[in-house]
């Protein structure tokens, strides 16, 4: 079915409407990777042997992840009428047990982590569940969802991320539509810009503006691509974002394709992300099929379409000059700009390019649908939006936390992560992984925005949040950072490949305690013309763990030298 | 190209003035500064650049600080485009604070090399606070700052493609794939020529030419057979013959060029003519 008018998508709608709520007890278990790797598919196994051996009326389907990690893997009920249940921490054990509940239109309420009675889809889309359960926390009293806003992921965990209709059905497509059909290029841009979307892939650069310099390049061929080679430590939204909601990325790439004039698409990603690819894949081939991507789409006559580029996962090819190596065949080594890729010459191929981070691409639909001023009031003046998080390391509640920009630290790591996991104290925190810096306790009460943890010493990042509790040795984390960064540099430039290996040889010595005062000297001023003279944004990022630890926890320095 | 020379679409190039340390220089628009210092003598240390090659930015000792608003930004002057009005200096306190860095960088990357002691030393760096490297099995010899412009002007210049880098980060090294004699080297010592610590080595054994440093490739000589010197690789004498347009006659085109000339100026004597032969 090609979809050509606004009633071909209603009628989509309504197809996944369906499915989303088939009038019958429907079981989706949370398939990312992360709800599989604690033994989500094997519930899911035994779920589907119970169903098909007592031949239940009873539906079972897949979603993708809410972002509770600590809780998984985690199962949704939904009884017509009734409240969509999250049960929590669900094994092989509990399949029997669930199914017999859900015969009877009951669930089991000892395994229920939350009730949804009603949700909003955020783009104009709001699913009434029911009623019932009462005995089961709402949602919004989890303490875990308690301070978070979904935008971003307002239909992880919750659609099944393989099938193009349930995301119709949330309102999935309706700002292609829109702007396809009723918006021009410049109106696009103008809401984006006025929308002050920053890019979500750490550098916090003006999207509406990189959008505006790529359309004005005057250029047979553009190309957008986006940036899915998350690369940091203890980082996962994006993969998250690709796996549980796949269709919100490509609607977003649709948008800025048509807005800056671009007839191809690429998604560079990781080749570690394979269920990331896999459902990329198939989401592509429901857009196709649906006429969202390919020639004349919506009957628009505008035509794009995406392929996908698998990267080797190497940290550099994050970089924008290194990652158009990389697709190009070539080896993923950052050059200087400019030309930078928006300029005719620089991007891939040569041709204008215009290079987002998923999550940036993910705010897109959104804003178009609900309108820049919807947008802008979200977050902080300068810094808007939500911003997805992976909260990890030594927190109690370990998971993806969206929250607006500009919330503080406190309130990500004590509130929604309940502090130190094991009732540890909480020391410091990692943000924006081997290129971040560390943020002291005393400082959470920094908001969580481009402008202030770069005052931090630290960066956004595309979104990492690595917890130390007391027990961490600070000086052993900067090794850490300083090892990866010395193991994924290049090796092109001189600071950076030599200058990195001889900060990870001087951290050694410092931690087997034979290093001086005269050592952590050196350390510091290495690290210092690391930052100045790196050629490209991986090592001139790369020393902010020594430097931060350095500024913050220097007496852990001091302790390990003789004085 | 000199300034105000017309490029390759004969354009005259537009004709800026750059301000190095306070004092005016003309040059062309767009470029590089490291260029137009070069050619006025203001010293400004560089390894990985060469005017032939596109700007690659490795070595980040041609620091410069750009004068803009009362601001000076750090930035390689291989990379930076003169424009109108650009204005920078050399040798400020931060550029020389890091440089000195990076020399003790490089002392400890290339212990061996003359040439890094020498550079180092002019800027006051005699001693280096890292770690020497120290790798018997080098082919380089200790020697190598990987400034990348073997493997570039093998590959950009030559099209051969015979050497590149191996591994990544610390671990980057140059030689042929998989360490193994490669049949795409032409040998012709243009990564000798380029290399700026002399690390490249090759030598030429009667009627073979090895490449020591590239997994002891060997090449094959072309013989004259008037002076009987082994004097050029066999294949880059084939392809360059090949060349020319009309082809030389047979009885030239085994000589060596030293042979050539003579041979040629013998014929235009004993044919007496005083003037320009036929030789094609």
């Amino acid at each position: 079915m090609k979809i050509a008018s606004a009633a071909d998508l209603e009628t989509a709608r309504q197809a996944g409407l369906q499915k989303l709520q088939p009038g019958k007890p429907q079981i989706a278990v949370g398939l990312a990777t992360c709800g599989i790797a604690v033994g989500g598919n094997k519930v899911y196994e035994r779920l589907r042997e119970i169903i098909e051996r007592d031949k239940l009326d009873i539906i079972l389907t897949k979603t993708g992840c809410i972002g509770y990690c600590k809780e998984e893997p985690l199962v949704n009920i939904t009884i017509p009428g009734k409240p969509l249940v999250i049960l929590h921490k669900v094994t092989e054990a509990d399949a029997e047990e669930i199914l017999k509940q859900a015969g009877k239109g009951k669930v089991p309420e000892k395994k229920a982590l939350c009730r949804i009675p009603s949700w909003d889809h955020v783009t104009g889309c709001k699913i009434e569940y029911g009623k019932g359960f009462i005995r089961i926390p709402l949602y919004e009293k989890v303490p875990f969802f308690e301070g978070q806003q979904k935008v971003i992921l307002r239909d992880a965990g919750l659609i099944n991320s393989e099938d193009i209709d349930e995301y119709i059905a949330v309102g999935g497509y309706a700002a292609a539509m829109k702007a396809l059909t009723g918006m021009d290029s410049e109106t696009i841009i103008k809401e984006v810009e006025k929308s002050g979307l920053r890019g979500r892939g750490g550098a916090g650069f003006p999207t509406g503006l990189k959008w505006r310099i790529t359309r004005d390049t005057k250029a047979d061929k553009k190309y957008i691509i986006c940036n899915a080679d998350e690369g940091d430590p203890g980082a996962y939204m994006n993969r998250n974002e690709m796996e549980s909601d796949p269709h919100m990325l490509i609607e977003g790439m649709i948008i800025g394709a048509y807005a800056m004039g671009a007839s191809e698409g690429l998604i560079y990603i990781r080749a570690e992300y394979p269920l990331a690819i896999k459902r990329l894949k198939l989401a592509i081939g429901q857009a196709r099929e649906y006429g969202l991507l390919g020639n004349d789409i919506l009957g628009t006559g505008f035509s794009f379409d995406i392929r996908i580029a698998t990267g080797a996962g190497a940290f550099v090819c994050g970089e924008s000059t290194a990652l158009v190596a990389s697709i190009e065949g070539r080896t993923g080594r950052p050059h200087p700009r400019p030309p930078r890729l928006t300029d005719i010459g620089g991007g891939l191929y040569g041709y204008p390019t215009d290079l987002n981070n998923v999550e940036t691409w993910c705010n897109v639909p959104v804003i178009i649908m609900n309108g820049s001023a919807w947008y802008a009031r979200i977050g902080a003046k300068g810094n808007t939006g939500t911003k997805v998080f992976s909260l990890v390391g030594k927190v109690d509640r370990v998971g993806l936390v969206e929250v607006p920009l500009g919330t503080t630290l406190r309130t990500i790591v004590s509130d929604i992560g309940n502090g130190g996991a094991n009732n540890k104290k909480v020391k410091a925190v990692q943000t924006g992984g081997p290129s971040g810096g560390c943020i002291p306790f005393r400082l959470f009460d920094t908001p969580v925005d481009f402008e202030n943890l770069n005052k931090a010493g630290s960066i956004m990042g595309s979104g990492g949040i690595v917890v130390m509790d007391e027990d961490t040795d600070m000086v052993d984390i900067a090794r850490y950072f300083i090892n990866f960064a010395t193991g994924e540099s290049c090796g092109k430039c001189v600071p950076c490949r030599e200058g990195l290996k001889h900060a990870l040889l001087l951290l050694n010595r410092i931690l087997a305690k034979k290093g001086t005062q005269k050592d952590i000297e050196t350390l510091a001023l290495l690290s210092d013309t690391i930052v100045a003279t790196s050629l490209c944004g991986l090592g001139q990022t790369a020393p902010n763990p020594v430097l931060t630890t350095l500024a913050y926890f220097r007496e852990e320095y001091d302790a390990l030298v003789k004085p | 190209m000199t300034p105000g020379e017309a490029d390759s679409t004969g354009v005259p190039v537009k004709q800026v003035t750059v301000t190095i340390n306070g004092k005016k220089y003309p040059a062309d628009e767009g470029e590089i500064l490291l260029g137009v210092a070069v050619r006025n003598n203001i010293a400004i240390p560089h390894l990985c650049y060469e005017p032939s090659l596109d700007p690659y930015g490795a070595c980040r000792l041609c620091m410069v600080g750009v004068v803009k608003h009362g601001k000076q930004e750090m930035t390689t002057s291989c990379t930076l485009r003169a424009a109108e009005g650009l204005e920078v200096v050399t040798d400020t306190p931060e550029i020389t604070k890091h440089r000195s860095i990076l020399f003790e960088l490089y002392l400890a990357e290339a212990p061996k090399s003359e040439v890094i002691k020498e550079m180092a030393a002019r800027y006051g760096v005699t001693k280096t606070r890292f770690l020497k490297k120290f790798d018997t099995t080098d082919s380089l010899g200790n020697k190598c700052v990987l400034c990348g412009l073997c493997v570039r002007a093998c590959n950009e210049i030559m099209g051969a493609g015979a050497i590149g880098f191996i591994n990544r980060g610390p671990y980057t090294v140059v030689n042929t794939p998989y360490f193994e004699p490669t049949k795409d080297c032409y040998g012709c010592g243009a990564c000798v020529k380029v290399c700026p610590t002399n690390a490249v080595e090759m030598e030429d054994a009667g009627d073979t030419r090895v490449m020591k440093s590239w997994s002891t490739t060997k090449v094959p000589l072309v013989q004259c057979s008037g002076c009987k010197e082994y004097y050029a690789p066999k294949g880059l004498a084939i392809a360059t013959l090949a060349r020319i347009n009309p082809s030389l006659k047979e009885e030239i085109a085994v000589l060596c060029p030293a042979c050539r000339g003579k041979r040629i100026a013998r014929e235009e004597i004993l044919a007496g003519s005083g003037g320009a032969g036929n030789h094609g």
